[in-house]
C-alpha cells in the first residue's frame, strides 16, 4: 500500500495534469462514488472567488421558479375561460371565485409583494428619518460597549451592513450599539472602492483577518481570530449571503435598495437573527458548510430505498420539486422532480432552517424559502412538518404551487402512515439513536477523526466526535486543524494533492483527487507510512460501508 | 387556499408576539407553554384543525395561525384567503400591536369582505394581576369591533380565559349564516321537481 502511495506522490509532480491521474484507486473503487446525481456537485470551494460576485443573478423572468411556473400556465391554457380570467383580474381585485384559478395567483403575488415592498419603503422613509442621523453621531455609550472585554474576547465576528452604513446584523452584541464601528467599516470599504477603484478584501492586522464582501448593496464583513483562512471566512460570509437572500429573494433584496439607498433592512429581517446566529453556530461544528456537503443519517440501502420510493409514489402531486427527509442535520432521503437538483449550499439553508426554529414542531406549516442557488429571485413554498412524537424526523416538500397546501398534507399523511407501516420510520429512529459511528469501527490503530467526501455526490461523512475531543475547546481545536489542513490544500494557485503534516498533539494527512477529499487525523506518534498504510485501509473501510453511508441512488417523481 | 374536509377557515393575524401561537396551542392542544419554552416567532404560517360540536352538527375548523414578522406581510393574502372568519389579535399590554390591528382590520375589508372579524384583546393574566399594564382600553376596542360589525374578547391562552368562546361564536355564526343563505336561496327558488310516483310496477323498485 505505502508504495502504491509514493508512486501517487511521484505521479502527481512529475504530470502536469491533474485529471485523476494521480488516483492509484481504480475509479469504481472510489467510496461513495456515484453517477447518479442527486445535488449538484460540480461547484468546488477554489472556484468561490470575489470575480464571481459580479456575475449579476439572472433576472425573474428566466428564473427556474419562473420557468416551472409559466410551463403549469401552459398547460392550463388549454381551457380558454382560464386564458380570460388571466387577462381581467388586476392584482387588487380578487374575488372568491378565483380559488380554483391557481395558475395565475403567482403572478399576481408577484405584483403583490412588489407593490408591498414599496409600500414598506415608504412608511420606512418616514418614520425612520430621524434615525437616519445616528450614525453621524458618537455616543459614549457605543464606544464603551465595543471596548468592553465581553465583546472583545469573541473569537469571530460577523457583520452585516448597508452600503449607507446602517447595522443589519452582527453575531455579538446588539447592532445598535454597534453604528459607529460599522461605520468606520464601510468607510473602509467605500475608500477603497472609491479612491482606487478596486475592492478591499482583507486586512490581517496581528493575529485578526478582517474580510470584506460587498454584494448587492450590503457589506458583509467577517473578523476572526481562529484558524480560518481568509477563503474559509470568505465562504462564510456567502452563506451568510445566501441566508439572506432566502428570507428575502435576491429580488426582493434589489428592489429595495433600488428605492431606499438609505432602507433599514432590519425591519424585514426582523425574527430572522435566529437563523444567522443558528448558521454561524452550525459553521463551527458542522464540517459539511465548509466542504460544501451533507451528511446522510446511516441507514441500510433497502431501508433508505423503501424510503424514496415510498415518497415518490405519495407525493407524486405537479409543481411539487424536492421532497426530502432529514434528521439531525442529515439527509436521509431525496426525491426531486426531472431535470431539477439540489445545491448542498440551498440544502444548508434548508437544514439551517429546520435547525433553527422550535416552531415547525407544533404544527404542519407552510412557509416560503428561496434556494439562492435554485432560483434566487423566488420563494418556493415549503410544507414543513414532523412524521413522529419526538420531532425528529422532518419531512419537507417544495413546491412551486403556492396553493399546494392541502394536497401536500394529505401527501405528508400517506407517506407518514407507509414509513410506519413499513418500519421505516422506527429504522431511522434506531440509526439516530445509535449515534452515528465510532472510529472503532474502522478499526485502525491512532487514526482518531476523519473527514471524507464524495465529490461526485456532494456528500462527507465523518466518524463521532470521541476522546479526546468531547470538550468543547478541543472540539473547537480539531475543527481548527481541519480548517488549517483544508486551506493549505486548496490554497487557490498551489493546490496539493497530499499534505502530511506532523504538529504538536496530532499528525494530520490531507488528500485529494478528483473523486474523493479525505482529511484524517492521526495520534502526534503516527509515521508518514503507518499513515499511509492506514489510510488505504479506511478508504477500503468506507467503500465496504458505503451503501450505509451515502445516498449514491437519485429518486425523481 | 380553501381546504378539502375543513369547513370553515379561521386565519388569525396580528403583530409578533401578540400570542397567536400560544392562542391556537390553548385551543386545539388545551395547553400552554409560554412559561417553559422560549418565544419562537412562527415562520411562514402554521396550520391546525380541531372538530367543534355545535348544535348537534360537527364542524371542522382549520385555522391558519400566520407569522407576525412584517415579511411575511406580503404574502399574508394566501393565507387569508377564502377565510370565512379572521381573529385580529393585539397585545392588551401592546399599544402598537392594537395600531397593528388596525391594519389587519383594513387589509380584510379591502381584500376579503366575506371574512367576519373577531377581536381578540391576548394576555388578559397581566393585566389581571396589575391593571397598571393595560394599553388598550377596553372602550376602544370595542368601538373598532363594533366599526366591523364584529366582537371584542380578551382572552388569557395562560388560563384559557374565553378561547373556546370565540371559537365556539365562530362556528356558531357561521352555521347561522350558512342556513341564513340557505334559507335566501330557498325563498327565491320555485322548486320544479315532481313528487316522485311511488309504486311503481314490482320490476322497477
Amino acid at each position: 500500500m505505502a508504495t502504491e502511495i509514493r508512486e501517487a506522490e511521484q505521479n502527481a509532480s512529475v504530470s502536469d495534469s491533474d485529471s485523476g491521474q494521480s488516483d492509484f484507486i481504480e475509479t469504481n473503487e472510489i467510496p461513495g462514488k456515484s453517477s447518479n446525481t442527486l445535488l449538484v456537485a460540480n461547484d468546488s470551494f477554489e472556484d468561490l472567488s470575489y470575480a464571481e460576485l459580479n456575475n449579476t443573478i439572472v433576472a425573474s423572468p428566466m428564473g427556474t421558479i419562473n420557468s416551472l411556473v409559466k410551463k403549469k400556465a401552459k398547460r392550463s391554457l388549454s381551457l380558454p375561460e382560464r386564458e380570460h380570467v388571466e387577462d381581467t383580474v388586476s392584482e387588487s381585485e380578487v374575488d372568491d371565485s378565483e380559488v380554483e384559478t391557481s395558475e395565475i395567483c403567482d403572478d399576481s403575488q408577484v405584483d403583490m409583494i412588489e407593490a408591498r415592498v414599496t409600500e414598506l419603503s415608504l412608511q420606512e422613509t418616514t418614520s425612520q428619518t430621524a434615525d437616519a442621523q445616528i450614525p453621524h453621531l458618537m455616543t459614549n455609550t457605543d464606544t464603551d460597549y465595543v471596548n468592553s472585554p465581553e465583546w472583545k474576547r469573541q473569537k469571530k465576528h460577523i457583520f452585516i451592513l448597508s452600503e449607507s452604513g446602517k447595522p443589519i446584523y452582527s453575531r455579538h452584541g446588539n447592532e445598535d450599539k454597534l453604528v459607529t464601528i460599522m461605520g468606520v467599516m464601510q468607510a473602509l470599504v467605500s475608500f477603497v472602492a472609491d479612491s482606487n477603484k478596486d475592492t478591499l478584501r482583507s486586512i490581517v492586522a496581528g493575529d485578526h483577518k478582517f474580510v470584506f464582501m460587498t454584494r448587492d448593496h450590503l457589506t458583509f464583513v467577517g473578523v476572526t481570530r481562529g484558524k480560518e483562512s481568509t477563503q474559509q471566512m470568505f465562504l462564510q460570509l456567502t452563506y451568510m449571503y445566501n441566508q439572506v437572500i432566502s428570507i428575502l429573494t435576491h429580488s426582493t433584496l434589489t428592489r429595495i435598495f433600488k428605492q431606499h439607498r438609505n432602507y433599514d433592512l432590519r425591519r424585514p429581517l426582523s425574527g430572522a437573527e435566529k437563523f444567522f446566529d443558528n448558521l454561524l453556530n452550525l459553521m463551527d461544528v458542522e464540517p459539511g458548510l465548509l466542504l460544501t456537503s451533507v451528511r446522510c443519517l446511516p441507514l441500510d440501502s433497502n431501508v433508505r430505498d423503501i424510503v424514496s420510493q415510498t415518497i415518490a409514489q405519495h407525493a407524486k402531486v405537479k409543481d411539487l420539486v424536492f421532497a426530502l427527509i432529514i434528521a439531525q442535520n442529515q439527509l436521509v432521503a431525496v426525491v426531486r422532480m426531472k431535470k431539477y437538483y439540489l445545491h448542498p449550499m440551498d440544502l444548508h439553508l434548508i437544514l439551517n432552517l429546520i435547525n433553527a426554529s422550535e416552531s415547525f414542531k407544533a404544527a404542519e406549516s407552510w412557509t416560503p424559502i428561496c434556494l439562492p442557488k435554485f432560483d434566487a429571485a423566488g420563494f418556493l413554498q415549503a410544507h414543513v412538518s414532523y412524521l413522529d412524537e419526538e420531532c425528529q424526523t422532518c419531512l419537507l416538500l417544495l413546491s412551486v404551487d403556492i396553493e399546494a397546501f392541502y394536497t401536500l398534507s394529505e401527501c405528508k399523511a400517506k407517506i407518514q402512515e407507509r414509513l410506519i407501516k413499513y418500519n421505516a420510520l422506527a429504522a431511522i429512529n434506531n440509526s439516530l439513536k445509535r449515534n452515528s459511528y465510532s472510529i472503532q469501527q474502522c478499526s485502525i490503530s491512532d487514526l482518531r477523526h476523519f473527514l471524507y467526501k464524495s465529490r461526485s455526490t456532494a456528500q462527507y461523512t465523518s466518524p463521532e466526535l470521541e476522546a479526546p475531543y468531547n470538550t468543547k475547546e478541543e472540539k473547537e481545536r480539531l475543527f481548527g486543524l481541519y480548517y488549517y489542513l483544508h486551506d493549505r490544500i486548496h490554497t487557490s494557485g498551489r493546490t496539493l494533492k497530499i499534505l502530511f503534516h506532523v504538529g504538536a498533539y496530532e499528525t494530520l494527512l490531507g488528500w485529494v483527487t478528483t473523486g474523493f477529499e479525505l482529511y484524517a487525523v492521526f495520534g502526534p506518534l503516527v509515521t508518514k507510512m503507518s499513515a499511509i498504510h492506514a489510510v488505504n485501509k479506511l478508504l477500503r473501510w468506507i467503500k465496504k460501508e458505503e451503501d450505509r453511508l451515502f445516498i449514491l441512488s437519485s429518486v425523481t417523481f | 387556499m380553501s381546504g378539502g374536509k375543513v369547513d370553515i377557515k379561521v386565519v388569525l393575524l396580528g403583530k409578533a408576539y401578540a400570542g397567536k401561537t400560544s392562542l391556537v396551542e390553548r385551543y386545539i392542544h388545551n395547553r400552554f407553554l409560554g412559561e417553559t419554552v422560549p418565544y419562537q416567532n412562527t415562520i411562514g404560517a402554521a396550520f391546525g384543525a380541531k372538530t367543534v360540536t355545535v348544535n348537534n352538527q360537527n364542524v371542522v375548523i382549520g385555522i391558519w395561525d400566520t407569522a407576525g414578522s412584517e415579511r411575511y406581510e406580503a404574502m399574508s393574502r394566501i393565507y387569508y384567503r377564502g377565510a370565512k372568519a379572521a381573529i385580529v389579535c393585539y397585545d392588551l399590554t401592546d399599544k402598537s400591536s392594537f395600531d397593528r390591528a388596525r391594519f389587519w382590520i383594513g387589509e380584510l375589508q379591502k381584500y376579503e369582505q366575506g371574512c367576519q372579524i373577531y377581536l381578540c384583546g391576548t394576555k388578559f393574566d397581566i393585566i389581571e394581576d396589575n391593571p397598571d399594564l393595560r394599553t388598550v382600553s377596553e372602550r376602544d376596542a370595542h368601538a373598532l369591533a363594533l366599526d366591523v360589525r364584529g366582537e371584542n374578547y380578551e382572552t388569557s391562552s395562560k388560563t384559557g380565559k374565553d378561547i373556546d368562546k370565540i371559537f365556539t361564536k365562530i362556528a356558531v355564526d357561521y352555521l347561522a349564516s350558512k342556513t341564513a343563505h340557505k334559507n335566501e336561496v330557498d325563498a327565491d327558488i320555485v322548486e320544479l321537481r315532481k313528487h316522485p310516483k311511488k309504486h311503481l310496477c314490482q320490476g322497477c323498485s
